[in-house]
Parts: structure tokens; sequence; C-alpha cells
């Protein structure tokens, strides 16, 4: 059996996530914050297609709940193969309207979260020698966009710090990728205006908004054997939009 | 666990695990110094074996009690 944590895997990129690495025949863990049935209705999904889980509430921006939630996994299944760094907030704000409290957010979750989960899921991947951590960042890292400042730079951070960990924690075994998703037909997208949206389109030679799959599909991959040379990289998912 | 039985199974480690002399090993022999020579990549070594092996975590403890195998033990028995 092997086992994996999804955070922030009740909606969108990572209950896509967690379901495709549940039908690849991980155990998944479906961590979530705040959506409590969202995120049964995730764990219902992986058991109705056969698979197996458990959905974990815990605030991965807060070490005391990601210590907990590691440990009860681990005292639950004796292993973790996988971490999907998922867990994260956009708060778009122009330079002169970002306040501190935002910003604060934004690093805690988005940056100090992904730490925390690395440090404390590596630990017990480091006792296995082997273990697989994928990093989700953004296109927002390596192509601009206005209003994007903090966010953009909370997920720069993540690709530094995915080449940082894989360096770190490669002679045990342990591999860390990122993935840069563009436009991901999540709710998010859903409540842009028409006009915007096709105003976004226009800059995306696949001519569509990626979907949910699509990043999960990366995930699978990343997870899979098929890719045990690679670490260190980010992988951008995004119909051409960045080039 | 006494504090005694705690370091003779720390050094154990440090022989078998970490390549270490034990000739050169003593209790309060400094662990990142040049005689014994250990790095920082080490220091994940001593981590993962103090959490499997006393249930005691040392993750982002700093450097202090990595000193020597007297720190730890120190560390461990204050932590249990």
């Amino acid at each position: 059996m092997k086992v994996a944590i999804v955070t922030g895997a009740s909606k969108g990129i990572g209950k896509a996530c967690a379901l495709r690495l549940a039908r690849d025949g991980f155990t998944v863990v479906v961590n979530y914050s705040s959506s409590d049935e969202a995120a049964a209705e995730t764990l219902d999904l992986i058991k109705a297609e056969g698979g197996d889980g458990m959905v974990y509430k815990a605030n991965v921006a807060d070490l005391a709940q990601v210590k907990a939630m590691v440990r009860d996994v681990f005292k639950a299944y004796g292993r973790i193969d996988v971490l999907v760094n998922n867990a994260g907030i956009v708060r778009d704000q122009y330079l002169l309207e970002i306040n501190p409290e935002t910003m604060d957010k934004c690093i805690d979750l988005n940056v100090k979260g992904y730490i925390y989960c690395a440090q404390t899921v590596g630990l017990k991947m480091f006792k296995q020698k082997s273990g697989v951590i994928i990093n989700m960042s953004s296109v927002s890292s390596k192509f601009a966009l206005p209003g994007q400042c903090v966010y953009s730079a909370t997920k720069g951070a993540v690709n530094s710090l995915t080449q940082t960990l894989a360096k770190e924690l490669g002679g045990w075994g342990i591999r860390v990728n990122a993935i840069a998703p563009g436009f991901i037909a999540t709710d998010m997208i859903d409540a842009i205006p028409q006009e915007t949206r096709d105003g976004y389109l226009k800059n995306i030679p696949l001519k569509r908004f990626g979907s949910p799959e699509d990043v999960a599909n990366m995930v699978s991959a990343l997870a899979s054997d098929q890719f045990s040379y690679v670490t260190g990289q980010v992988f951008v998912l995004d119909g051409g939009l960045s080039l | 666990m006494a504090n005694e039985e705690v370091k003779s199974k720390l050094k154990a480690f440090f022989m078998s695990d970490l390549g270490v002399d034990g000739d050169v090993l003593n209790y309060d022999t400094p662990l990142f110094g040049e005689e014994i020579g250990l790095d920082s990549v080490d220091s994940l070594e001593i981590i993962s074996f103090v959490d499997s092996n006393f249930g005691v975590s040392m993750t982002g403890v700093g450097k202090e009690p990595f000193q020597s195998i007297d720190t730890i033990a120190d560390f461990i028995e204050s932590h249990k």
C-alpha cells in the first residue's frame, strides 16, 4: 500500500489530484482546512471508485496542526509516499492595495505551509529512504500578471524551495518537483466575467483553460516511478500562456 | 531509559550509521568540529534516529542540542 497526502484536497486542483492518485492505487489523505462537506465528498468519490483514504482537517500554515496530521496519518498507515503541497490562496492586489494582513496570509499558507508539510512529511520519507514531494506553484512565478505581486512572489519562493529541497533530500531517494499551472478551469475561473475570460483565452495558444485533471495527470506522472530520475524541476502547465 | 543508556545507544548509532570512529568519540566530543567532522546533512540522520528511537522531535530546534552526545541526550531527557 502506498500513501499520499494531498493538501487542500476538498476542491479544484487538489480534489482532482486526490482522485487521480486514488485511481493510481494510493491510499489518499484528503487534507482540508474549512470545507468539511466538500472534503467528505472527495473521499466519498474516492471510495465509490474502490479507493481508500481519510479526510483530515488541518490548517497547514500551523506547524502544530501539520505535525498532528502527519503523526496521525503515520499511525494509521505506517508510511507516507507522496506529499502534494497544494493548499494555497490567491489574493490579487495591486501594489498600492497590498495590506500586511493579506500578505501575511499568503506567505503563511503558500510558503510556510509548504515548508512545514515538507519538513514533517520529509522526516517520515527520510526514514523510508524514498518519497515524492510535489509542490503546486503557478505560472505567475514565471509570467508577470499585474495584481499578483505577493502571489507571484510566494510561487517564486515555491520554485526556489523545490530546487533546494531536491538537493537536500535527493541523497535519501526523495524527489521534489513543482508544477506551475496557468489558468485552470476551477470555481475561481468560473466566477470571472465571460468577457474577461475571453481576453485570457486569446493569450493561450491552446485556446482553452486547463482542467484540474490536466494538473492531476502531471501529479500522477511525477509521483510514479516513470519519473524516478526527475527532481528539482518546475513543470509549466499553461497551454503555452507563458511563451 | 536511563541517560547513560541513551548515550550508549547514540554512540552506537554514530559508529554504525555515520561511520564515526568509536575510539575518538566520547560523550562530550564536539560532533561537528574537526575531530569528528559531521556536517549539516548528518544532522538529518540524527533527527531521524532520535525521532524513531526516542520519540523526540528535533526538527527546528537549532544547532545547540547537536553539539555532542551529552547535549543530544540532555535534549532527549528534557523532551520526553
